[in-house]
């Protein structure tokens, strides 16, 4: 018999420091280049698009590059993540609408604000709960990202669209261009 | 008095305190755990020569690694006994070969679950069910095991349901799937000798799983009815997610003899499966999955704006969907009592031809 001892604790222990600095915001975002990072889900390019779309109108952004990921369930390669962070000076991430891509388009947007690149992860809203606990896993718990409401893969381009202008002030504030 | 004359003497409040700690912490799968300690770690510990921090298995993604000591720890509460542990790190060795876990596939909407089939020696040496009940309960190591993998997948990376596991109905396997093949009752080499190992070897071979069909076939000594319920079971359009599926087929040992009085191998199962698991253009285009999605190749409609066409559309008979991309899509084994005309097809995750994650169990020789 060996007598009383503690239980142990069965669980992975967190070795990143916790980072939860966003990158600095631009003073506007007239003239700037918004990334747009493609998950290959159906339909992401599409709602990728008219956000691109509506910056551009109401702040007169300079243009859009449209990326795409290997692995809609897995963060962003580390060589995407590194060109899009040279090439552009805002991102967008979608679209997080299942399990595995809900938490790696919230990684992806923790990833490129520590890059130094103000990013808006747009995820569906059945999958908060899921985005919040990647957000807490990478060390960046309360993460703010965008959920517009499910489902996404099955609508057609007049619907899509209508999500998109329900979330945009959304995008809007966490890019830091209040209109 | 409900007792038996030598039965221990134990607090139960003081048990009980313990059980209700780890289950207040979420480091449960909804059962009772068993209790650990650094002294009931080490014994787990000396069952192996591995450096208990070495990394067995880690999902950059998500952070987390397991250590050796990590799986031990959850084997021990998953109630293995410090014997079994070998077994366990085995396990997660061919998960470390099997490429959907670590690309994110235990918080998929899908709902799979990992899948453990245990060959050789060590078999006997812990008590692993292969035979009657093989997939039922009962048999404490099969029990254990399999729990083994889904309460690290919970504690250590951190995969709790509607958190980061966001199945949408998931599966009765996910609480514990560890069988053995019924490697005495088999007429074929077993699963681990197919794949290259000795029958002397002890082996884990591991999968992603997402149903379990129950296959009835009572009335035939024909080998190719028998072969066209299992191919009509692996077709079947509902559990088309990507272009093609897999499967494992865990034959009984009747069936298994079915095949081989007439001179079947494994092989000659696997073609004939893979021949006639085909379903018509038209088939798939009444359930809206005659084309596939242009980046992830999901089937969908035709029409849908993403859709392109699949690969069979290019063949020289469209009309001719193949559910399997080739004859390696189908592992065949051999589990169950001799008992009956009964098996089993496991679906196994994604589009793959003979790719197996299978590990030898270390440590064995005392």
């Amino acid at each position: 018999m060996t007598g009383r001892e503690r239980l142990l604790d069965p669980t992975g222990f967190d070795e990143r420091t916790a980072d939860t600095t966003l990158a600095p915001r631009p003073a506007g975002l007239r003239g700037l280049t918004v990334g747009l990072v493609d998950n290959t889900k159906p339909n992401a390019q599409v709602l990728l698009s008219e956000i691109a779309g509506e910056l551009s109108r109401r702040f007169g952004t300079r243009g859009s590059r449209m990326y795409t990921k290997g692995y809609f369930g897995t963060p962003m390669e580390d060589d995407l993540l590194k060109q899009v962070a040279e090439e552009c000076d805002v991102v967008v991430t979608a679209v997080g609408d299942c399990g595995s891509c809900s938490a790696a388009t919230v990684a992806d947007g923790i990833m490129l604000e520590r890059a130094g690149i103000p990013a808006v992860s747009v995820i569906s809203d059945s999958f908060l709960m899921s985005a919040r606990a990647m957000a807490a896993v990478q060390g960046f718990p309360g993460f703010e990202f965008i959920a517009v409401e499910h489902p996404v893969a099955s609508l057609d381009a007049g619907r899509l669209r209508d999500r998109v202008l329900a979330v945009m002030p959304d995008v809007q504030r966490i890019l830091g261009a209040e209109a | 008095m409900s007792t038996v004359a030598d039965a221990p003497l134990a607090d139960a409040a003081e048990i009980r305190s313990a059980l209700e700690y780890y289950a207040g912490r979420d480091w449960t799968d909804g059962l009772p755990v068993v209790p650990v300690t650094e002294s009931y770690l080490a014994e787990f510990l000396a069952t192996t020569s591995r450096d208990p921090d070495e990394v067995v298995f880690g999902v950059p993604h998500l952070n987390r690694q397991c250590t050796v000591r990590l799986a031990a720890i959850n084997a021990a509460l998953a109630g293995c006994l410090p014997e079994y542990f070998p077994v366990v790190l085995a396990a997660w060795d061919a998960f470390a070969d099997e490429p959907y876990p670590k690309k994110g596939i235990w918080q998929s909407t899908t709902g799979t679950a990992p899948l453990l089939v245990v060959n050789g020696p060590v078999r006997e040496r812990i008590g692993l069910n292969s035979k009657g009940n093989v997939f039922g309960s009962g048999f404490r190591a099969n029990a254990t095991i399999g729990r083994a993998i889904r309460l690290t997948a919970i504690n250590v990376f951190g995969l709790r349901p509607h958190q980061l596991d966001q199945a949408t109905q998931g599966t009765l396997a996910k609480y514990s799937a560890c069988i053995a093949e019924n490697e005495e009752e088999s007429p074929w080499e077993p699963l681990h000798v197919e794949h290259g190992l000795s029958p002397s070897d002890s082996a884990v071979t591991a999968m992603v799983v997402r149903s379990c069909l129950h296959i009835e076939a009572r009335h035939t000594r024909l080998p190719e009815q028998l072969g066209l319920d299992l191919a009509d079971s692996i077709r079947r359009t509902g559990a088309l997610i990507h272009e093609t599926s897999s499967a494992l087929i865990v034959l009984g040992p009747e069936h298994a003899r079915v095949f081989a009085a007439a001179g079947w191998n494994k092989d000659d199962v696997r073609r004939f499966v893979f021949e006639h698991a085909v379903n018509s253009r038209s088939e798939l285009a009444a359930v809206g999955k005659d084309a596939v999605s242009r980046h992830t190749r999901w089937r969908l409609p035709a029409d849908h704006p993403d859709a392109v066409p699949d690969h069979a559309s290019r063949s020289d008979d469209p009309d001719r969907v193949p559910a399997l991309v080739a004859p390696g899509a189908v592992q065949v084994m051999v589990a169950g009592a001799n008992n009956a005309g009964v098996s089993t097809i496991i679906e196994a995750f994604g589009p793959r031809d003979h790719a197996v994650a299978i590990a030898r169990v270390g440590d064995l020789d005392d």
